[in-house]
């Protein structure tokens, strides 16, 4: 056998115990009439009766959480046992005679009758009880549990007080027990926290189930009177079963009077309590949307349709200030404000509102950071001109978004009354305007950090292009040694040198800097390096490159951008040098006799008009001899700078190649550096560093 | 170190603009708006004054070159004065003297606005 038989088997055994009990009282009546009296403890069989009764209805009890619900039962319960009730006394009708102290029945029907109108009844009881208690234990305090317990107990022991009393009799000790019984009832009956948190219209429900419940158990007393039939009825099948029951009535009775009193006091304060009770869930639900900022233009909307709610406003709208650009003027917040969403409420009317005079609700609130009510639109100073509005409005409010001490936003609401908004309104829209300012602010810096992110990505991405463009490999010339550095600074700046073979003899050195920086400098250089390419081989004389390139360069770059060159041509057997200068920083030739800049005039590339450039660029030539070095730099050696500002310059320069032109190129060129980084101070340098250096070694 | 100022004066119809301390791309933008400023004003004839300018970046020439075709197109110019031989030598490399009037004093520069009308 498994459980569940055993726990179904339980539940029927229980039945069957309550029946046969029932039924042993009944067959003692029967008996009693006609032979009299055979058993003096008839009364606690019929009282036992209804103790396994008790535990079946208890073991398919499910506890019901809504009060009203069980207060609905209890009034259909309450009609069936009054229709039950009035059906068998009134309709059928009994019988009793007084005899002795004891009623006698006068016919069989009204044992029959009265035993199952006690056994109706005191289920019933029960089921009363029962249900009681779910309203009562609704969101129980601490003794709420033991005083209900406190309460049954005491009801039973006035039952089981009066066991074996005659009718019309009374014990001192029931007597008292059921006056303990009735305080109880009152110290019980004052518990219905459950009134205060229904809606208005769940109130109303209320105090017409209540008023019928005493209504119908008023009925029900008074039919169960002691002189009644149905009383006689109870009294007969048991005294102390009548207690029960009329102790279970009057539990009812005050519980319903009382309940019914207190919904009509609460009445008036449940629209307030209606609304407060909207606004906690508002408030909940913006609490609740801080965490979801990733769509801006969601959380406005959500921002002004939850304004709608809390308040019941007619219209609300929000407004954003955009964080002021430093780089620009710092005029006004007024200028960076714009709708950001709105509700029943047309852009061109919120424009009139703010727009139409010089002291608007807007500017009260941006000034004073504070904010402003006007409780009669029509007349006060600051909106009475504002007639022909398509929204009708009577008052308004306007409150600012203030986040980390910084002015995010305005929040309007209007209502069409004049004074319709009263100071919890104002709290409350202040409460959510502090939500709602977190969540904004929350969100720029969501966007912020996607937008750091973006340009992180976008600077690596031209400091990989940069590092590309540059040449790999030096050129391998026997009788010359090459030496080159590039230091990118830690933005991605422009600088950019290459070589190229023209021919068999002739090597193209060029080296350049574009201005600017990020990806459209690397962009720049690309392009450059292009031209290079494709040209250098076109154009063997460094002037008509340099021609050429600026005109390729000219059409595509923008205005305020330019690129310094240095072209030169060496002639690999000659050891004759032809160069150009576009702008670029005069390169050095150190000889054995002399260090001197090599400066032929020229503009920068990009500079404007083509044909002012082909007029001034001049070309320079020179032969290099053994040991004579070339140093091409761009102004990142140059303009290095300490902290003060002071520039390395070009006479430090000059000094470093002089102390070191014998050297071998790479000692020169770690010269040059060192030199640099000595006079900065190992400062990280601001802009990029290039230098190669160039020793020619044959006569 | 990223100390700069503009200031703006005006000598008859030419608008002078004083450059003090650092040009560079971070400051640029604020030359930028200046000029931009005299042009909205449909002003034409503007001298960069370079007396105080104590460093000029690559992004500063370059506002030099984002106007000069505008005004030019409006009969006007922009003309350089008052720099410090080390701001001089940066428009001198790069070729600003054969694009750009650049004089030693202010009175040479409205004298030659004067002298072209």
């Amino acid at each position: 056998m498994n459980f569940n038989f055993l726990h179904r088997f339980g539940k029927i055994f229980y039945l069957i115990t309550g029946f046969t009990l029932f039924l042993v009282g009944l067959i003692l009546d029967v008996i009693s009439k006609n032979v009299g009296p055979v058993f003096a403890q008839v009364d606690l069989i019929k009282i036992g009766a209804f103790v396994p009764f008790y535990f079946y209805i208890q073991s398919y009890w499910k506890r019901e959480s809504v009060p009203l619900k069980r207060l609905t039962a209890i009034l259909i319960l309450g009609t069936i046992v009054l229709g039950i009730s009035l059906l068998l006394t009134v309709a059928i009708g009994i019988e009793f005679e007084f005899k002795a102290s004891s009623l006698i029945p006068n016919n069989y029907s009204t044992i029959f009758i009265s035993n199952a109108l006690a056994v109706i009844i005191g289920v019933a009881a029960i089921l009363f009880i029962l249900l009681l208690r779910d309203i009562l234990i609704y969101k129980p305090r601490r003794y709420t549990k033991r005083n209900f317990i406190i309460l049954v107990l005491a009801l039973l022991a006035t039952t089981f007080s009066a066991i074996n009393l005659n009718p019309y009799e009374s014990r001192l000790v029931t007597t008292i027990l059921f006056g303990i019984f009735v305080l109880l009832i009152l110290i019980n009956s004052f518990r219905m926290p459950w009134i205060v948190f229904l809606k208005k219209r769940e109130k109303v429900l209320t105090i017409v189930f209540t008023f019928s419940t005493l209504v119908i158990f008023t009925a029900l007393i008074l039919i169960y009177q002691n002189n009644s039939a149905a009383g006689k009825s109870i009294l007969y099948f048991s005294h102390s079963l009548k207690y029960f029951i009329d102790g279970v009535f009057l539990l009812i009775l005050l519980y319903s009077l009382i309940a019914f009193l207190s919904t009509i006091f609460h009445l008036p304060t449940s629209d307030t309590f209606d609304r407060k009770m909207s606004e906690v869930a508002s408030l909940h639900n913006l609490s609740k949307l801080v965490t979801q900022v990733l769509d801006f233009n969601e959380l406005v909307e959500s921002v002004t349709s939850m304004t709608l709610q809390v308040c019941e406003a007619k219209s609300s709208w929000l407004e954003i200030i955009q964080p002021s650009d430093k780089l620009r003027n710092l005029k006004s917040e007024q200028s960076n404000i714009s709708v950001a969403a709105q509700k029943n409420i047309s852009v061109q009317d919120i424009n009139r509102i703010n727009l139409s005079s010089p002291i608007t609700l807007r500017s009260s609130v941006i000034n004073d950071r504070k904010p402003v009510m006007i409780d009669d639109f029509k007349s006060d100073s600051r909106t009475k001109h504002l007639n022909g509005l398509d929204t009708k409005i009577g008052s308004i409010l306007a409150v600012p978004l203030i986040a980390r001490n910084e002015l995010v936003g305005i929040l309007y609401a209007t209502m069409e009354a004049e004074y319709g908004f009263d100071r919890e309104d104002l709290e409350l829209i202040s409460a959510f305007a502090d939500q709602a300012a977190v969540a904004v602010d929350n969100s720029r810096l969501i966007e912020k950090s996607f937008e750091r992110e973006r340009l992180m990505r976008e600077m690596n991405l031209a400091q990989e292009m940069q590092k590309r463009l540059l040449p790999q490999t030096l050129p391998s010339i026997e009788h010359i040694e090459f030496e080159a550095f590039s230091s990118p600074a830690f933005e991605v700046g422009g600088d950019y040198y290459d070589f190229m073979m023209i021919d068999d003899k002739h090597l193209a050195i060029v080296i350049g800097d574009v201005s600017g920086k990020g990806v459209s400098a690397a962009f720049y250089m690309a392009e450059m390096k292009g031209i290079f390419q494709s040209l250098c081989k076109i154009y063997p004389s460094p002037k008509d490159f340099l021609i050429k390139a600026n005109q390729a360069i000219s059409s595509s770059i923008d205005k305020r951008t330019f690129i310094s060159l240095i072209y030169a041509v060496l002639n690999l057997e000659t050891g004759l040098l032809t160069s150009a200068r576009a702008g670029h920083c005069p390169f050095i030739l150190a000889k054995e006799s002399d260090v001197s800049f090599v400066r032929p005039n020229g503009i920068g590339l990009g500079m404007g008009n083509s044909e002012l450039f082909a007029k001034y660029i001049q070309e320079s030539q020179t032969h290099l001899n053994s040991g004579d070095t070339l140093i091409f730099y761009t102004d990142g050696i140059t303009e290095a700078h300490t902290k003060e500002g002071d520039e390395f310059g070009y006479s430090r320069l000059l000094d470093a190649i002089k102390n070191n032109r014998n050297k071998s190129a790479i000692d020169i060129r770690d010269a040059i550096i060192s030199s640099v980084n000595e006079y900065m101070q190992n400062q990280p340098p601001h802009d990029d560093l290039t230098l190669i250096i160039l020793k020619w070694l044959r006569n | 170190m990223t100390n700069f100022k503009i200031n703006f004066r005006e000598n008859s119809d030419v608008q002078i603009i004083d450059l003090k301390g650092y040009l560079d791309a971070h400051t640029a933008p604020e030359f930028e708006n200046a000029i931009q400023q005299i042009i909205n004003n449909k002003q034409y004839k503007i001298i960069v004054n370079c007396k105080n300018l104590s460093y000029i970046s690559s992004a500063g020439l370059g506002v030099f070159m984002a106007y000069i075709e505008e005004v030019r197109k409006n009969k006007g110019d922009i003309k350089i004065t008052n720099a410090s031989p080390k701001i001089y030598n940066v428009f001198d490399i790069l070729g600003f003297p054969m694009l750009y009037e650049i004089t030693k004093t202010e009175e040479d520069a409205l004298k030659k606005f004067s002298r072209r009308i």
